[in-house]
């Protein structure tokens, strides 16, 4: 070991830090043994140390907390103050937020793991006891067990439509448009209907339907030239 | 007296015939502006088949009898300017297609067998005696008409229409039709034979009296077959009505 090194290390060396190792105590006494100078350092360290431990203990007098909190409500008009009398008693859930809680790193990680498994269970879980009812990543649940395919498809062809749709006569944009509404909302209005009873074969064969006749229009303005 | 009466007749006189003159710019004009399109094109009367993209107007398809080899595609553009291309494809397919803003109507007339593929966004379509494959659909809207079909498939689709057929139903034959609001009307043959699938979100379904054998059926949807359940039968409407009829 280095003087540097032992330098650095020799305030926790006289701590006693309780996170050094056997190797790096080792090292230090092996480099203080042969080093006169880094042994004059942690002289000088120890008689610090012990006269600092002799010094009085000043505790700041109670008056001083009072002027800093007066200090402050001076910025608050004394009319808006409520006394702790005046205010309404506190809830459990206040009581819990009021109190301070403070967390080791272990038991933050453990948490954290705790938080992220139930999450997963969550997600998992419950789309392996109802198939095809969770959509992780829309905002929509799924009700078909393909919907998700279906409704992406229609999404891409939308996507393409609209890019040209400009250059459209404005009576057919606003024809195409008033149909495709009148579409989604009745594929809103079934799919309700079909969330209410997800098994329901009529229900499912309608929101099938009114899918097919999104397609159905989106393919026809593809193949229309204006 | 006369002398009141004459600056009336010659008033009346004037009136008449100014009005004359607008009668006549008003039947003229369209005739002035209309322009018409005629082309012709030779096919395998077994293996014809006929393409018909249209913006706005109606598409009437006629098939006529005996061993014709042509298709003849007559068409009235009305307003705006949109331009009909009319081709054969080295497959010997017609296809015929608007582009462009404006109205055309038209009259085609096709062998029996043609297979018809006809696209309108918005106008009515009228098939009339044809036995090949037909597939028929408006955008928006305008009713679809089949008059003494023998096809063994027919797919009819109007968003805002009518689907209205009237003709035979082959055994192992495809016949679908749907209206988004529209009523759903199908004559057939009072010993057709027929595995039903209908669905209508509003109103209650008509099976016209035909002996259908239900597997389900609710106010709302209907399965079921009449006899060996040999041909298919699709009908859907969201929001209009659905009706059988037996051709007595």
């Amino acid at each position: 070991m280095e003087c540097r090194e032992t330098m650095n290390s020799l305030s926790d060396y006289l701590d006693g830090d309780l996170w050094m190792t056997d190797d790096e105590l080792q090292a230090i006494e092996d480099h203080l043994v042969a080093c006169p100078a880094c042994q004059s350092v942690k002289q000088e360290l120890t008689e610090l140390k012990a006269a600092a431990r002799e010094l009085p203990v000043h505790t700041p007098p109670r008056a001083m907390w009072a002027r800093i909190v007066n200090a402050i409500e001076a910025d608050v008009p004394a009319a808006e103050r409520p006394t702790r009398e005046e205010l309404p008693p506190l809830r459990w859930w206040e009581r819990l937020l009021e109190r301070k809680f403070t967390f080791s790193l272990p038991q933050l990680a453990g948490a954290s793991a705790l938080t992220v498994a139930l999450v997963l269970f969550g997600i998992f879980g419950v789309s392996r006891l109802n198939p095809g009812a969770i959509n992780i990543s829309g905002v929509q649940t799924a009700l078909l067990p393909d919907e998700d395919e279906i409704k992406a498809g229609l999404e891409r062809k939308l996507a393409a439509i609209n890019a040209r749709k400009a250059n459209w006569d404005a009576q057919a944009r606003a024809d195409f448009d008033q149909q495709l509404t009148k579409i989604e909302e009745s594929l809103t209005h079934c799919r309700a209907l079909l969330q209410e009873n997800p098994n329901d074969k009529v229900h499912q064969q309608m929101v099938r339907n009114l899918y097919q006749e999104k397609r159905q229009l989106l393919e026809d303005v593809e193949r229309l030239k204006w | 007296m006369r002398i009141v009466l004459k600056p009336l007749l010659s008033f009346l006189r004037m009136t008449s015939l100014l009005s004359l003159g607008w009668l006549t710019l008003i039947v003229a004009s369209p005739m002035a502006f209309a322009q018409n399109f005629s082309k012709s094109f030779t096919v395998a009367p077994d293996a014809s088949q006929l393409e018909v993209i249209n913006q706005t107007g109606s598409i009437k398809i006629t098939a006529v009898s005996g061993s014709a080899n042509k298709i003849i595609v007559n068409a009235r553009q009305s307003n705006g300017d949109p331009k009909i291309n009319a081709t054969q494809t080295a497959q010997g397919v017609v296809k015929v297609e608007v582009t462009g803003k404006g109205a055309v109507d038209f009259d085609i007339t096709v062998p029996l067998a043609t297979n018809l593929d006809l696209l309108s966004y918005k106008g009515m379509i009228v098939v009339s005696n044809v036995s090949g494959p037909v597939r028929a659909r408006i955008t928006t809207q305008g009713n679809i008409i089949f008059n003494g079909l023998r096809s063994p498939i027919v797919e009819a689709n109007s968003a805002h229409g009518d689907v209205t057929f009237s003709g035979d139903i082959l055994p192992s034959g495809t016949y679908t039709f749907k209206s988004f609001s529209g009523r759903v009307d199908a004559t057939l043959p009072a010993n057709a034979d027929f595995k039903l699938l209908a669905t209508s979100y509003r109103s209650k379904l008509e099976l016209g009296g035909f002996p259908v054998k239900f597997d389900k059926k609710t106010d709302q949807l209907v399965e079921g077959q009449c006899g060996q359940g040999r041909a298919n039968l699709n009908l859907w409407t969201q929001d209009g009505s659905i009706n059988l009829h037996r051709k007595l």
